[in-house]
């Protein structure tokens, strides 16, 4: 560990005097390609420290990421970070690609039905008492204080949304990462993923109630059909690029890693502009694959093990750099409480409503659920584009309470994890 | 959505390149384009903002930190081709022999065009002299693939294919050498602050290539041992760009330091790399064609005295290394006709003029370089054709003699 420190202390003096030498020029050119390189070299070794210091390599790389970052060093300029949207998508498509390769329909079937009822309950609960609290503390929040009541309860509903979604993307990273197997991850994975896609239902809901309160009018037919195309245009598209994998595996059999890295930008770029969810396209073709040849799915674990470290470390250390730190400060005691009702809520639920026969998931799934980040960015920015008005306020709070989660979510689900025994490595080579 | 267009255009015209449509027999220079990646280039032409407009001018500036990072790779796997114990092997007629035609297809391109670049161009001479000089360049470049493509096939020698090989590898010295200058005389008002300029680029990357050297020494994990060679790449092609100094350059410093300090994980640096090789070649080619001005006629006026007078240059310039490099190193009969090919460092070195010399002689110089080293290509395979004779006899251990002397 301690020449991992040495290695993060003596990159972070390049940049250092990086960003130093650009004071000497007048106009600084593309600052991307510097961010790609700083934040992939720092948070590898940012996760050798901190899987040192007993915690996840993911939180390493968030920290990192933080540290050298527009908001705290400042090392890496904000356009920098910005300009790395592309890794995320691209991240995102791979990790939901493993996680689809994961599912398999023995295990749907297993626990399929019980994982649907526990996500209901947790996510309602969860929703319910975040609708409140929103609701509650209007007067607080400078963007909702001159609304209506029920423009008011239209965006508490939008808020508590979005506040409730999980991260499927950590929560499969550290899996990888710990080389977790058992009936405890299988269902801390599933419950992630399938509440993801209540939320992604939920929030076009609440969308569309939300413009109709603000005027916009009630398109019911229209809200029911975009939401149908999100989720079952992604996984027609998912079933395609599944076939797609198959005939390249089968007929080319060279470059898998850079074939699938390929395929993943593909679908999370051509995903995006066709209003489909990348994390649902790639779900799909993963779990079609795993299940109609499992050879295959197999090659494809390992193959994103080989390509998926440096995806994985960029992403989660861009990731760390675009938490906003200053948007604590403004809208920081609002945004911690509902981080901690919100916390509350889900170990409320877990210890109530999990199955009993299990003993580990009323007492450990709770950790596994706390995280937030890919998903959650994602639709804090659809609030802020599709409601121009109060929308960038709202990302604000949102970003704040991803803040919160992301530096503790990964040590909980970690902890979750371990507790649960079902940890079968310290590390898997070449993962998060 | 730039981005995925580039993807797509390249996987279909990688899945096209390595197809049967493209059959030596029926259509041998296409097949010779593709293989050289070239093929990319002209698709690149196509699919730009003056001609088909699929991408905007928008669109590749979106792309330039892609380009950065090309170039910083290109830089860093040359630079690691820099074997300090081999290159203190070969003796000084080599040297001199390479210096001799890179020079002679420099001087010719170089010196006449530089009047009627200075004539249409309005700029200064000081700008039109750095334009010229990186015109002479890129002529001044070769590429040694036909050479070795014939040698593995037994159509050559291997000595004499080896021997031509080596003497377009000391080319790029050349190229390098006045990009550096051209830089120095165009990057900048004042030629101190372009030497400034430059030298800020070389002792970035020699500090990336330390610190890469150092990152990567006790690295055992592939996944890690790759991770930190794409990081150390996008770093230093990253800062180049950002420092707005040549990426290039930079990133030849830093594979060159890399090679001197890195020790027994150069190797494994470089095999990592040798896996982004081709794909970061393809993509930078691509979108070097994209940023052609194919409406330029003052451009398409400049390109027949640039393939006229480099081909010139290195045909003379053939004879003169034969005569200087004596006995000292095998080479084919007509040097100089094995020498025309270009390569892909001319596009290297003008897409870095580009980038950082703005304006529109630059935009020119890219435009002539590109459409000459398509034509050039073209005219390389018939050309090669007048070195290959008859094979000779050699015992292996007698050409791995030649070639180590």
């Amino acid at each position: 560990m301690k020449g991992a420190v040495i290695r993060l202390l003596l990159l972070m003096g390049l940049l250092a005097v990086i960003s130093r030498a650009q004071v000497l020029r007048a106009d600084a050119g593309t600052p991307v390609t510097l961010a790609a390189g700083a934040l992939l070299l720092c948070g590898l070794f940012a996760g050798k420290v901190a899987k040192g210091l007993g915690l996840p390599r993911l939180t390493g790389y968030l920290l990192v990421g933080v540290a050298v970052g527009p908001y705290a060093l400042g090392f890496i300029p904000n356009a920098g970070v910005k300009g790395l949207e592309l890794v995320k998508g691209l991240a995102v498509s791979l990790i939901a690609l493993v996680a689809g390769t994961e599912l398999r329909l023995g295990l749907i079937r297993r626990v399929g039905a019980r994982v649907a009822i526990l996500c209901a309950g947790v996510c309602g609960l969860t929703f319910l008492a975040c609708f409140g609290a929103t609701f509650a503390v209007k007067p607080l929040l400078p963007f909702m204080a001159s609304m209506t009541v029920p423009q008011a309860l239209a965006v508490s509903a939008l808020v508590s949304t979005v506040v409730v979604s999980f991260s499927p993307t950590v929560t499969i990273a550290i899996v990888q990462e710990t080389s977790a197997r058992g009936t405890f991850t299988e269902f801390l994975m599933a419950l992630v993923i399938i509440g993801d896609l209540f939320v992604m239902v939920a929030f076009a809901l609440a969308a569309g109630v939300t413009k109709a309160s603000f005027g916009g009018g009630l398109d019911v037919t229209g809200l029911l059909g975009s939401v149908g195309w999100e989720l079952f245009g992604s996984v027609a598209v998912g079933c395609v690029l599944a076939m797609v994998v198959l005939v390249y595996m089968r007929g080319v059999k060279r470059e898998l890693p850079l074939f699938l890295v390929g395929l993943s930008f593909a679908a999370a770029e051509g995903g995006a502009r066709l209003h489909l969810s990348p994390l649902l396209v790639s779900l799909a073709a993963g779990a079609l694959i795993a299940n109609l040849d499992e050879k295959a799915g197999e090659r494809i674990h390992h193959a994103i093990q080989q390509a998926g470290l440096p995806v994985f470390a960029l992403f989660f250390a861009a990731a760390g750099a675009g938490l906003k730190l200053d948007a604590l400060v403004t809208v920081g005691p609002v945004a911690m409480l509902l981080v901690a009702l919100r916390g509350v809520a889900i170990w409320f639920s877990c210890k109530r409503l999990a199955p009993a026969d299990d003993p580990r998931l009323k007492e450990y799934l709770w950790m596994g659920l706390i995280s937030q980040a890919g998903v959650t960015f994602g639709l804090a920015a659809l609030v802020s584009r599709t409601f121009p008005t109060f929308g960038p306020q709202v990302e604000v709070l949102i970003v704040a309470m991803i803040t919160a989660h992301e530096l503790v979510g990964p040590v909980l689900t970690r902890r979750a994890l371990a507790a649960s025994g079902e940890v079968r490595a310290d590390e898997a080579a070449g993962t998060a | 959505m730039q981005a995925l267009l580039v993807l797509l255009s390249i996987a279909a015209l990688s899945l096209l390149a390595s197809s049967r449509a493209l059959d030596p027999g029926r259509f041998p220079a296409l097949a010779r384009l593709a293989a050289s990646g070239f093929l990319f280039l002209i698709f690149g032409v196509l699919m730009g903002p003056s001609v088909a407009g699929l991408l905007s001018t928008r669109n590749l500036d979106g792309l330039r930190p892609v380009v950065a990072l090309c170039l910083g790779a290109s830089g860093v796997i040359l630079g690691l081709n820099l074997e300090p114990r081999l290159l203190r092997l070969l003796p000084r007629p080599v040297y001199s022999a390479a210096l001799a035609h890179a020079g002679t297809a420099f001087l010719f391109v170089a010196v006449p065009l530089v009047a009627p670049i200075l004539l249409t161009s309005g700029l200064s001479p000081q700008a039109a002299v750095g334009a010229a000089a990186l015109l002479g360049a890129a002529a001044s470049l070769s590429s040694g693939h036909f050479a070795v493509l014939a040698y593995r096939s037994g159509r050559m020698d291997r000595a004499r294919g080896l021997g031509v090989a080596l003497l377009t590898m000391l080319d790029d010295a050349v190229g390098l050498g006045v990009l550096a200058l051209a830089l120095v005389l165009g990057a900048s008002t004042q030629v101190g602050e372009g030497l400034g300029l430059v030298c800020l680029a070389l002792l970035l990357g020699v500090m990336c290539g330390a610190l890469l050297a150092f990152l990567t020494h006790s690295l055992k994990d592939l996944a890690e041992l790759t991770t930190v060679t794409l990081g150390g790449v996008a770093l230093v092609g990253g800062a180049a760009a950002y420092l707005r100094v040549s990426a290039l350059l930079a990133g030849v410093a830093c594979g060159a330091t890399l090679a001197l300090v890195g020790g027994r994980t150069v190797e494994r640096v470089a095999r990592a790399l040798g896996r982004v090789e081709r794909p970061a070649f393809l993509v930078l080619v691509f979108l070097v064609g994209c940023g052609v001005h194919a409406r330029d006629w003052g451009a398409w006026a400049l390109v027949p005295g640039f393939v006229g007078l480099r081909f010139l240059g290195k045909v003379l310039g053939g004879k003169l290394a034969q005569r200087l490099v004596g006995s000292a190193l095998e080479l084919p009969p007509r040097l100089g006709y094995a020498l025309i090919a270009q390569g892909g460092l001319a596009l290297c070195l003008v897409a870095e003029y580009g980038m950082l010399v703005p304006g529109g002689l630059s935009q020119r110089v890219l435009d002539v370089v590109v459409v000459g080293a398509v034509l050039n290509e073209l005219l390389a395979g018939p050309a090669f054709r007048q070195v290959l004779g008859p094979p000779r006899a050699a015992t292996p251990a007698r050409q791995d003699l030649e070639v180590a002397a």
